[in-house]
């Protein structure tokens, strides 16, 4: 599903789409620890994280991930969204915490039924 | 070679991993392929953290070499206490700080030995820590999608060569004491395998071997049941295999057959250009999508018998909720890359004859049970103008005529890479004569019928031997190729890493060699003087 698609339909607050809207999100990883975050982060992620940092988009970076989901409606701060706007990295803001927001997002992706990849 | 260094400066979360920053800049114009590369971000980024977490200042060192980075990092701080410690997955002493950014999770120095091809790390207390790792980098594949399955294992190389020479399509050259496979040549057949001792070169994913549950499904090859000497025949490894916990074996023999079968109906039809060639073997299909592109369009358009067995797998699985997960035995790359180009939504898992045959081993001597000496089987005569050939060679030779138009009088083409078909696998033991005569002596009823299934897609050729993708920019490296062959010896004798002089050419000018590699070049020059 397409990133922008994919924010639409969990009713997420975008801050930029960058390069990313068109781009087809294949995995989503959810986690507050930024190795986790760095290991599982590929092209075709989207990260669901809390850490509203610079650092997170850092490693979006290094890791060539197309954007980030913060969750509960978090403001995130004027380095951040300078930073991710300099890299054309994706950040979208999920009403909710992270279970729903993971939750509702399974939905999308893998929802309909039969398989439970 | 490219030496660079990053300064870090301890606590500045700021500009943290800027030094990972332009590192990966520098690789990107390098064209270092996707998963090296991500090895190489997670483990300069770690090793930049810790430096700015733990330390005061701290120092990255990286030298790019061919095939091969090393990052070092050096640090002014507190030192490691327990290194073993450290290296424990969730251990951690970061400060609340970095904590409160999602560090300190102690998967740092975990994360970078995971990623690591060798990794060290030295400590003193007080005055700080000096982190090695080294990455052995892929060289980049020029286009196309990647579809090999060979697996190097680079410490047990013994730079012999035996194998530069023996690759059909010239894709290994051993360089820096290991092998390394232009992934855009290789052809995943086994000739490499085959005349590698050491075992620095193998198949993929040779993976454990795990119990299986009940609706596990079991797909081996025929050649496998015929490895085990002269006094246990099929029925006593299928007991054994049975005894291991799989209920369900299916041979890829019942696949074959019905591909045999397929290929020669859809050939009687009129209008179909001759000869039609089988994909029963995935190499020869590969083999022919990069060398014989013409002849493309005469490959019979089903799926290799081990994609249909899968095929068959996920129908079963969906009509029956059987077949849970199913256990390939690959004989060879070629057929461990069908499987993996399919994603299914079944538990698929492709193991090498090798750990099944230690499951399965020993088999007791209860041979009275079950064993039986092997004895003439009738079998159907091979049909009319079906042409059956293995070996690398003699299959080049065929295709080769074939591409001149010289076999118009052969219907079917049933070519495999490995001598005698399956049965010649280096990943077998069993001598492939001998194996295939043992195997045509027993009658093993399949437990299932098997079908033939048509491609959805069709057969595409490679772009392996292409220059550049810019026609005029090819042009010019052929030039240049040509004019550095005439001042090569042409011996061909592989000292440089590559098979032969005139690929050796072509490295240079696609810069994945020097010149100084060749070892004649110091002694004419010496001569010159």
């Amino acid at each position: 599903m397409k990133l922008k698609e994919l924010a639409e339909k969990i009713g997420a607050r975008v801050v930029q789409y960058g390069k990313s809207a068109g781009i087809e999100i294949k995995r989503v990883y959810a986690g507050d620890k930024m190795s986790d975050l760095l290991s599982e982060a590929t092209e075709e992620t989207l990260l669901v994280t809390n850490l509203a940092n610079t650092q997170l988009v850092r490693v979006a970076e290094l890791m060539d991930v197309p954007g980030i989901c913060l969750l509960n409606d978090v403001v995130p701060g004027p380095e951040l969204v300078r930073s991710s706007i300099e890299h054309g990295t994706a950040i979208i803001v999920s009403k909710s915490g992270m279970f729903e927001t993971c939750g509702c997002m399974y939905q999308c992706l893998y929802g309909g039924g039969n398989s439970g990849s | 070679m490219i030496t660079e260094s990053y300064r870090i400066k301890g606590g500045n979360f700021e500009h943290a991993g800027s030094a990972s920053s332009s590192l990966k800049e520098r690789l990107k114009k390098i064209g270092v392929e996707i998963k090296d590369m991500r090895r190489v971000m997670i483990t300069a980024y770690e090793a930049e953290m810790n430096v700015v977490i733990h330390a005061r200042r701290g120092i990255m060192r990286i030298t790019l070499n061919n095939g091969q980075i090393d990052i070092e990092v050096t640090d002014e701080g507190p030192g490691i206490n327990n290194i073993d410690q450290a290296m424990k997955e969730g251990y951690s002493t970061a400060p609340a700080e970095a904590r409160e950014l999602g560090f300190g999770a102690g998967m740092g120095l975990p994360n970078i030995k995971k990623n690591s091809d060798l990794f060290e790390i030295e400590s003193t207390v007080g005055r700080g820590t000096r982190l090695r790792s080294t990455i052995y980098l892929k060289l980049q594949v020029i286009s196309g999608s990647v579809r090999n399955s060979l697996h190097i294992v680079s410490e047990l190389c013994s730079e012999c060569m035996r194998c530069i020479h023996a690759c059909p399509t010239k894709a290994i050259r051993v360089r820096n004491g290991r092998p390394q496979i232009l992934e855009h040549l290789c052809i995943d057949c086994t000739a490499c395998i085959a005349v590698c001792d050491t075992g620095a070169l193998g198949v993929e994913g040779a993976g454990d071997f795990k119990e299986p549950s009940e609706d596990t499904f079991l797909i081996i090859p025929a050649s496998f049941l015929v490895q085990f000497g002269v006094n246990t025949g099929p029925e006593r490894v299928l007991a054994a295999l049975t005894e291991l916990g799989f209920r369900n074996v299916l041979i890829t023999e019942a696949w074959e057959d019905a591909l045999h079968e397929a290929v020669i109906k859809y050939a009687q039809e009129e209008t179909k250009v001759k000869p039609v060639i089988s994909p029963l073997c995935p190499s020869v299909v590969n083999l022919i999508e990069m060398r014989f592109p013409s002849l493309i369009g005469n490959i019979a358009p089903f799926l290799s018998p081990i994609q249909a067995a899968q095929n068959e797998c996920k129908y079963m699985y969906k009509c029956k909720a059987k077949a849970q997960d199913a256990v390939f035995v690959a004989s060879c790359p070629g057929q461990h890359t069908g499987l993996k180009l399919k994603a299914l939504s079944i538990n698929v898992r492709v193991i090498t004859p090798a750990s099944l045959f230690k499951a399965v081993l020993p088999l007791s001597d209860e041979k009275d049970k079950i064993s039986r000496q092997y004895g003439p089987v009738p079998r159907d005569p091979q049909p009319q103008g079906v042409l059956h050939i293995s070996g690398i060679h003699h299959v080049m030779n065929v295709l080769e005529k074939a591409e001149n138009g010289l076999l118009n009088d052969v219907h079917v083409l049933e070519l495999f890479m490995c001598d005698q078909g399956c049965f010649g696998s280096p990943l077998m033991v069993e001598d492939p004569f001998v194996a295939r005569h043992r195997w045509l002596n027993t009658q093993i009823k399949y437990t299932r019928s098997a079908e033939a299934v048509r491609r959805k897609n069709a057969f595409l050729a490679r772009p392996g031997l292409r220059l550049d993708a810019d026609m005029s920019k090819a042009i010019m490296k052929l030039q240049k190729i040509d004019e550095l062959i005439k001042s090569l010896p042409g011996k061909d004798c592989g000292f440089c890493g590559a098979p032969t002089c005139s690929s050796l050419a072509e490295d240079i000018v696609m810069g994945r060699a020097e010149r100084e590699a060749c070892v004649y070049l110091d002694v004419d020059e010496d001569k010159t003087k």
